[in-house]
């Protein structure tokens, strides 16, 4: 045998096992942490293989800077660009377990309303640590990115956003505190006509923006005849872009039929990217500021 | 063709070997890539050439999809082809009788009330099934003489009627656990477990020995319920026997799977056209074609699409519509 050779090979076979203990070593050291849906879940001190169970996670996860460790997302994931190139597991409503495990993830980051809970429980059961997050206000988003900020290692940089976050939040409330409240008609079906009420974000952007949701008792994505919207003499009608294979201007044209309504009287018929309004995501903020200036233009001059 | 045991035989053998390539092929395929040599050395003998993560999703996730699929897709297609003969319909299916509305009920009654999947969503569902059963051949006269008509109507009545509560639940509900239950909807084998398995597996078996032992009944019965009585088959007896036994499987294949549509509806009339219509024959060769089927079309779901899975009811209609209709006019030639 090449003495050389044979030296080499034991050398590369050392360094081999030299890193693979390391990583072992990493692996196996893990923080039980308590996520938002009161379950233990042993994180691993620094996940190397993340999957998103959200598009709202997976915003968030990137804007942690933690989006180089995701290796799975889901089907409507399309912010930032790069997480939208990433494999996908199903959508966040319709998950694929295998498709999860295929991608051998550390770590598993899911949401309470929405991904089903029979795929959660048979991850935990396999092995995989799911640590799920269940926003449901404006400060509970912002409890949300701390918090996943500390199941990814990434504290400093979730205290950041989550300062930054709090802080606009505070100051729209400032600006329309006060304020009378308008009407608003929050619309994201066109055929058949569909509006966000009770426990959703739209409704809580509204609410936080100084208007008054007219569907705030109503179910959560209630249907609506056009009597109903008639009846409630919405002073503002926001579209979102949900309605896009649509076109805009025929929602307006339809209303346009009603020219008692004040919100068509006074033209004040909008449309909003619907990825800002209904993503517990740090983004969220921005759909907050956007319905504020649309609701109470006069205070953001 | 005469039905021999000879050839009851060599049928079964003959589908039990297209049954075990199907579950093979469906065992080494989806989004994880395993090679099938390593798939048989794990499973016959020499474990090893598998890492952990591989291990885990052919032993703890296909392994038991993959049985699942077989043993519903059995039991439906056993239901369907009794059904169809007991009610004299060629539209009759394993749903026909209420099952599909009850254990539907029940199913998401257990969902939007946030239980686990098992055993509590599966033990509403299969008590919904149940109890709808009872309740349609209450309907259709259980205690005295059967109605065969009575019995379609009130089956589907109650599905009809089911369906409507089911629709109001889903209205009304601001439950966000809603999701879930247009997956049990459509039909739902991705997240099989063995204790299911422990629990369906007996049951179907010795449903089917039972269901088996009563095959020249059957063929009797086809022929007529007076015809049948005067050989000497109690025919009642046979008839409320089956119901009640196919109810008990399908309800329990059900609770477990959610709705898997047209394996129950034509995988019978396919294993007539194909051997024939002499039940020895056609009970066990729709048992084992329906399971190769599902397990079939479940493999299919996925591994479709790489951006989800699709429901399984989606690719059973998608592939089963298409293929019946060719044997259809193949026999009319």
């Amino acid at each position: 045998m090449n003495f050389p050779r044979a030296a080499g090979t034991v050398l590369r076979t050392l360094c081999v096992a030299l890193v693979a203990a390391v990583a072992m070593a990493g692996a196996v050291r893990a923080v039980a942490l308590t996520d938002e849906a009161g379950r233990e879940v042993r994180v691993p001190d620094r996940s190397q293989r993340i999957v998103s169970l959200a598009p709202s996670i997976t915003e968030i996860l990137f804007a942690l800077g933690a989006g180089g460790r995701v290796v799975g997302v889901t089907q409507y994931s399309n912010y930032p660009a790069e997480a939208a190139r990433l494999p996908k597991v199903g959508s966040y409503i319709n998950l694929s377990l295998e498709k999860i495990l295929a991608l051998r993830p550390d770590l598993v980051i899911g949401i309470r309303d929405g991904n089903p809970k029979a795929i959660i429980d048979r991850l935990a059961e396999l092995g995989v640590p799911c640590y799920i997050v269940d926003p449901q206000s404006l400060d509970g988003v912002v409890t949300t990115v701390r918090n996943i900020g500390r199941a990814v290692g990434r504290e400093q940089a979730a205290d950041q956003i989550a300062a930054q976050m709090a802080s606009r939040i505070r100051e729209v409330e400032r600006r329309v505190a006060g304020l009378a409240t308008p009407r608003v008609f929050y619309q994201i079906g066109v055929e058949p006509i569909v509006s966000a009420g009770q426990g959703t974000f739209p409704n809580i952007l509204i609410e936080t923006a100084g208007g008054k949701n007219i569907a705030a008792d109503m179910a959560a994505y209630p249907q609506l005849n056009v009597e109903q919207v008639l009846v409630a003499r919405p002073e503002i009608i926001i579209v979102t872009s949900m309605t896009r294979e649509y076109d805009f201007e025929r929602v307006r044209a339809f209303w346009g039929r009603w020219p008692g309504l004040p919100a068509v009287a006074a033209a004040r018929i909008y449309v909003v990217d619907s990825d800002l309004m209904d993503r517990p995501s740090p983004r969220i903020v921005e759909g907050l500021e956007t319905l504020a200036r649309l609701i109470h233009p006069q205070r953001f001059k | 063709m005469r039905v021999t045991p000879v050839r009851i035989m060599a049928t079964s053998i003959l589908l039990i070997g297209v049954l075990a390539v199907v579950c093979l092929a469906s065992l080494t395929t989806g989004p994880a890539k395993l090679r099938p040599g390593a798939v048989l050395a794990e499973l016959f003998g020499s474990p090893g050439a598998l890492d952990a993560m591989e291990r885990t999703i052919l032993m703890r996730v296909r392994l038991p999809r993959v049985l699942l699929g077989a043993l519903v897709g059995g039991t439906l297609a056993i239901g369907g082809v009794v059904f169809q003969a007991l009610l004299r319909n060629p539209l009759a299916e394993p749903f026909v009788l209420g099952v599909m509305g009850g254990s539907a009920f029940g199913a998401i009654l257990g969902i939007l009330g946030g239980w686990a999947f098992f055993p509590g969503v599966t033990g509403v569902a299969f008590a919904g099934g149940i109890l709808t059963i009872a309740l349609v051949i209450g309907i259709a006269g259980g205690r005295t003489r059967i109605h065969t008509n009575t019995l379609l109507l009130a089956g589907v009545i109650v599905n009809a009627f089911f369906s409507a509560a089911i629709m109001f639940l889903l209205s009304v509900t601001r439950n966000q656990e809603i999701h879930n239950v247009l997956r049990w909807l459509m039909g739902d084998l991705s997240l099989a477990t063995f204790r299911e398995l422990v629990i369906l597996a007996p049951l179907v078996l010795i449903g089917f020995t039972l269901i088996f032992a009563s095959s020249r009944s059957l063929n009797l019965i086809v022929m007529g319920e007076e015809t049948a009585m005067h050989l000497g088959v109690q025919v009642e007896r046979v008839k409320k026997g089956l119901l009640v036994l196919v109810s008990l499987v399908v309800s329990a294949a059900v609770a477990l799977s959610g709705i898997i549509g047209f394996v129950g509806l034509i995988i019978p009339h396919v294993l007539r056209i194909l051997v024939g219509s002499d039940h020895r024959l056609l009970l066990p060769a729709s048992l084992l074609f329906g399971a190769g089927f599902l397990v079939f079309c479940d493999t299919v779901a996925r591994v479709a699409t790489t951006q989800t899975e699709l429901p399984v009811g989606v690719i059973t209609a998608l592939a089963g519509g298409p293929f019946f209709m060719y044997l259809l006019r193949r026999k009319q030639r």
